[in-house]
């Protein structure tokens, strides 16, 4: 019998072919007679479309039409919809304001799509594009945060700007704890914009069949059967059998890539107006103007505490902004991935959460790496900071002494969730053993005598993945079931195809996935081949986000996979002439205990398809589907430190060691999950000193438009990663998983700041902490010392 | 147009080109070499790195006449005899790759960078590669697998003498 | 993006209030003017290439004076579409001082740009935008130091009799 695959690291099956060229991305795909669309965007944040002329670039060489909004709208085209429907504190839904391809009436940020050109080649459609003359008139940008509520409103639909003024928590309760507090710690922060920036720009590529009336869409896609869905039934009207959707080699998404997109609902409809396939791959420019981006709240914290340090309770008034129009799934993120998280891994009775998500002249919004879960997890390990320090007390011992302990799981939170299983204690004692925490006073010494400031920050995060139970998520708005399908169909010569409605860009799922089905099936993992991306091969799918794909997408596999065997025993049982009953399976064999009986499960594959000899009424085939809906979220945890030094004279930042403890229950292939949190990591130390998307407060343009001026990490920003591991396996799946996918950027933010602080000896810094904010903060800090002595 | 000679991964190839066409259009639209890709527009990324007469370089930044006579070397060129070249390999062994879009400038570049260097240090390593964006994977084990291709090809090296 | 600045003229006030108003001597001092028409008695249609950062782009519209207070003061506004590249607008509050035979002026130039322009030249846009601003002026009083009455009328400029 061959040597078990799950726990191990094995090597990448998907490698081989992203490494010597051969990936196949949307962009690298081509078909025979493809036209290209350049999409005409508006160089204003707000203003009203009074006319656009056309005649010019119609009679540019190579075009093949120029369309605005108006002609998508007569084909009656509907709005990309937003699928969650929060309400709010009034009982009312949010404003779901339309938001259409090509926008038909007003341009509403810098980037937005006013029309567009197709032509043979994309130099000719960039060039007729220049011929298009639009007369806008400018109307005042709504920008900053604060005062957006007051601002010219951009959607008719949404006074004062507000999509949503959301509450949760009884506002009573959390005054009268307030009310006898011994200590309240306050801090008003930034949590900035991110623009995710995965490597490969979004491209589509959409063809249409004349003679079967049916369409094909390439899509950069992190989610095809969700794409496929929305513009089937919300957008085009296109039925779903006349719709494939494929998502080939994605280049990393990060969540920005589960969408549904402008630029490809456009070229799916041009397809069949200019009768021609039609490709659109964006540039980076355009990646960073209409690319969904992420995080972007201003939070008041406060948390109260008794004289022991126990926390009372949390209170958090944030404004969360949503961009120009509403992204798939923008609603939730400020609300059910954020403020349903607010316990953290504390014992905190009672929390009280505000949340008033506003309309702004800028790029949507929506879920990135984390997606509301980084958002609480900052706050809170902030506050538990600030508290420790105004309260005189190790904020390592302040969040043990409020702590959920192992014995108090299942626990219920006050904001809904109901934690399975967690062990925050043993996570942070392997992440202060890892970084040698007791040595750090000695190291601070050190670097105080090179005139450097050392600082070390913990962090203690958890997050709800495994997106999601269907049932709970209903009632907090959602429009999907986020249960996952799986088809499991073991071939007649012994080889395994599984399909799985999950996405793979970048995970390894070929590999993982193959792991799982290897060791069910007892077969080399070189004889499982996975199939995604795909909505005419994949019964149904959920997509890729939410750290779920192994979790919810891996026990449908499980699931589909245990119906093959059970099949199987049924003919194993006819071959070995044996009661059902009698006859066990373990990897790849079905044996009757107790006698040398047995058979493999190749030769009942073969029985399976060549039914001669066969069961009475039993089906041939060994093919099955199953549909998995998780009974709880999952709740990976965990403590990560971050240890830096500061030089202050240049305010140069130097993160000197980087210890990650997680808990991810029962793991697969650690050496994928170690790289899945390497790349959260960077993200989330991006996201705490370099990255930071700044449009220009007065006339919404964007200023953070390139990679010239949009820090993204380099190798040299970050130092080796050590990564630990504590277990307790996910109570309520079939593999006992977690998911790994966003955990070090939701961990690493807080956990830098805080050590930021703790090196300058101050409450707060806002991020990106750069080296020009560092360096205000330490003359600050150190005009201060001066100042008590 | 112009007519352009130039030898890609070992062949010789002559074309008729537009003078505005970047090296890296022409070797993804006219020769189909769709493994060096494109990931931004101000020669930041990096993810277009080839090799023109061994050097790396980024094609975004270099016109397809300004190689003509040249010698370019794509990801698709690296392989000899059906083996992976080290860097390749190591990328490999070390899960130096995730979503795989970095990847080919990656390598590229990383091999340029031990033509000039054989034993880079870590710091070397981190700092030669400012010029190749990855998203992924917090870079980590890049480091570690050019680490692990310096090693492996200074061995080759080693038994070849 | 605001910036002001000083240029003293060595000509007399109604030389200067004079140039200010002529088309020959705008196209001249602007850098980068390719045309410049007048289009009635306080406009101009104006095309002009500039070039920020990485972006170069050649913008068409108007230019329009405004607030002309003879021989002191007057602001110079402009708003020029780029295509893809954007847009840029601008203004110029322009005041003059007579100091004996040499005149002084000085400018408050407000500008903005947008779209691609903003995206990948914003950072240089002002010292790319601070530079050609203060070169018209200086231009502008190059134009006029070397062009005295005489001169004027020898170029075939004809200087009205009253400035002078």
């Amino acid at each position: 019998m061959t040597e078990l695959l799950v726990g191990k690291s094995m090597k990448r099956k998907e490698d081989q072919r992203l490494l010597t060229g051969r990936g196949r991305y949307v962009d690298d795909i081509r078909r025979p007679g493809e036209s290209h669309a350049y999409f005409v965007r508006s160089p204003h944040a707000h203003a009203e479309i009074r006319s656009v002329k056309k005649d010019a670039a119609l009679a540019s060489p190579g075009v093949l039409g120029v369309f605005t909004g108006k002609d998508i709208q007569r084909d009656n085209w509907g709005s990309i919809p937003c699928g969650w429907v929060v309400t709010d504190r009034y009982g009312k839904p949010h404003k779901a304001v339309p938001h259409y391809a090509l926008t038909p009436d007003k341009a509403r940020y810098v980037g937005d799509h006013v029309a567009v050109v197709v032509a043979e080649t994309y130099a000719q459609a960039r060039d007729a594009a220049e011929l298009i003359e639009i007369d806008y008139h400018e109307l005042p940008p709504v920008i900053d945060l604060a005062t957006a509520m007051s601002g010219a409103q951009i959607h008719d639909l949404a006074p004062q700007n507000l999509c949503y003024d959301w509450e949760l928590g009884e506002q009573a309760e959390i005054d009268a704890v307030f009310a006898r507090a011994h200590h309240v710690a306050s801090l008003d922060l930034v949590n900035n914009r991110l623009a995710p920036s995965p490597m490969e720009p979004r491209a589509a590529l959409a063809e249409y069949d004349p003679a079967q009336e049916s369409y094909t869409l390439w899509s950069t896609s992190q989610n095809p059967h969700m794409l496929r869905w929305m513009l089937s039934e919300n957008v085009s009207g296109i039925p779903e059998t006349k719709l494939r959707v494929i998502s080939p080699d994605v280049g990393g998404g990060f969540g920005m890539k589960i969408y549904c997109y402008p630029e490809e609902t456009t070229c799916l409809w041009l397809s069949k107006q200019v009768g021609r396939p039609v490709r659109w791959t964006g540039d980076r420019s355009e990646s960073f103007l209409a690319d969904a981006h992420g995080r972007d709240h201003r939070t008041r914290v406060e948390l109260a505490l008794d004289d022991k340090g126990i926390f009372l309770g949390l209170k958090v008034d944030t404004v969360a902004n949503m961009g120009a129009y509403l992204s798939n799934y923008a609603t939730s993120i400020p609300t059910y991935f954020y403020a349903t998280l607010l316990a953290g891994c504390y014992k905190t009775p009672v929390i009280h959460c505000d949340v008033k998500a506003v309309f702004t002249n800028t790029s949507p919004v929506d879920a990135y790496r984390g997606a509301g879960r980084p958002e609480a997890a900052y706050l809170i390990e902030r506050i538990i900071d600030v508290a420790a320090m105004e309260m005189g007390v190790d904020p390592i011992e302040l969040r043990r002494r409020n702590f959920i302990k192992p014995a108090d799981f299942p626990y219920q939170t006050p904001v809904h969730l109901i934690y399975d299983i967690g062990d925050y204690d043993a996570s942070l004692d392997e992440a202060l053993r890892m970084i040698d925490y007791a040595g750090f006073p000695a190291r601070k010494a050190e670097s105080k005598s090179r005139g450097k400031l050392r600082g070390i920050g913990v962090a203690c995060y958890i997050e709800a993945c495994g997106v999601a139970p269907s049932q709970l998520i209903g009632k907090m708005g959602a429009g999907a079931g986020l249960w996952e399908s799986a088809q499991v169909r073991f071939n007649v010569t012994g080889t395994a195809f599984v399909l799985t409605g999950t996405h793979g860009h970048g995970q390894g799922h070929e590999t993982t996935f193959g792991q799982i089905v290897a060791d069910m099936f007892g077969i080399p993992i070189e004889h499982v081949e996975l199939v995604h991306g795909d909505t005419s091969q994949v019964p149904m799918g959920m997509g890729t986000y939410g750290s779920r794909s192994l979790a919810v997408g891996g026990s449908a596999i499980v699931r589909a996979a245990e119906k093959v065997i059970a099949k199987g025993h049924k003919i194993a049982a006819h071959m070995l002439e044996a009661a059902e009953n009698d006859v066990e399976y373990a990897r790849g064999w079905y044996s009757v205990p107790g006698t040398n009986r047995k058979v493999k499960l190749t030769d009942v594959a073969k029985k399976a398809y060549i039914p001669v000899d066969y069961p009475v009424g039993l089906e041939p085939g060994l093919d099955e589907t199953a549909f998995y809906d998780p009974a709880n979220f999952t709740y990976p945890a965990g403590a990560h430190i971050a240890e830096v030094e500061i030089d202050p004279e240049t305010g140069t930042l130097k993160i000197v060691d980087w210890v990650a403890v997680d808990d991810f229950g029962k793991v697969i292939n650690p050496m994928i999950v170690e790289g899945q949190i390497h790349g959260g990591l960077a993200q989330g130390i991006g996201q705490a000193i370099l990255e930071n998307v700044v449009y220009d407060s007065e006339t919404g343009q964007l200023l953070s438009g390139s990679f010239m001026d949009y820090a993204m990490p380099r190798a040299d920003d970050f130092p080796n990663f050590k990564v630990g591991y504590t277990e307790t396996p996910c109570t309520h799946n079939p593999l006992g998983a977690k998911g790994a996918g966003e955990a070090g950027a939701i961990a690493s933010p807080p956990a830098l700041i805080n050590a930021i602080s703790n090196a300058l000896g101050i409450r707060h810094i806002d991020m990106p902490a750069t080296p020009q904010r560092i360096w205000r903060a330490a003359r600050a800090a150190g005009a201060a010392d001066a100042q008590k002595e | 147009m112009r007519r352009i000679t130039m030898t890609v991964n070992g062949r010789e190839i002559t074309c008729e080109v537009e003078e505005r066409l970047l090296l890296v259009q022409f070797l993804r639209e006219t020769l189909k070499l769709t493994g060096t890709h494109v990931g931004c527009d101000t020669s930041q990324c990096g993810v277009c790195v080839v090799h023109v007469d061994g050097q790396s370089i980024k094609s975004c930044s270099m016109l397809a006449v300004q190689a003509d006579g040249r010698s370019v070397t794509t990801i698709e060129g690296l392989m000899k005899d059906g083996e992976m070249h080290p860097m390749q390999a190591a990328f490999h062994d070390q899960h130096g790759l995730q979503c795989g879009f970095c990847t080919p400038g990656m390598v590229m570049s990383a091999i340029d960078l031990l033509q000039k260097n054989p034993d880079p240090t870590e710091q070397e390593i981190r700092e030669w590669l400012e010029g190749n964006l990855c998203r992924c994977t917090g870079y980590h084990n890049i480091v570690k697998a050019v680490r692990q291709a310096a090693t492996a090809i200074s061995r080759q090296g080693e038994a070849r003498t | 993006m605001e910036m002001t600045g000083e240029q003293r003229i060595k000509a007399p006030q109604g030389i200067v209030w004079w140039a200010l108003n002529d088309r020959d001597v705008l196209q001249a001092s602007i850098p980068g003017c390719k045309t410049l028409a007048k289009t009635s008695e306080t406009g101009f249609e104006a095309t002009v290439t500039a070039k920020i950062g990485p972006v170069s782009a050649t913008f068409t519209g108007a230019v329009v004076l405004s607030d002309i207070d003879a021989p002191h003061s007057y602001r110079i506004s402009g708003q020029g579409k780029g295509g893809i590249a954007g847009f840029a607008s601008g203004s110029a509050d322009i005041h003059l001082v007579p100091d004996g035979d040499e005149t002084v002026l000085t400018y408050t130039v407000h500008a903005q740009v947008g779209g691609k322009l903003a995206q990948i030249g914003s950072r240089l846009i002002d010292s790319a935008a601070r530079s050609p601003a203060a070169q018209v002026f200086v231009n502008f009083s190059e134009c006029l130091s070397a062009l005295g009455p005489k001169d004027a009328r020898k170029t075939g400029v004809v200087v009205p009799t009253i400035w002078v």
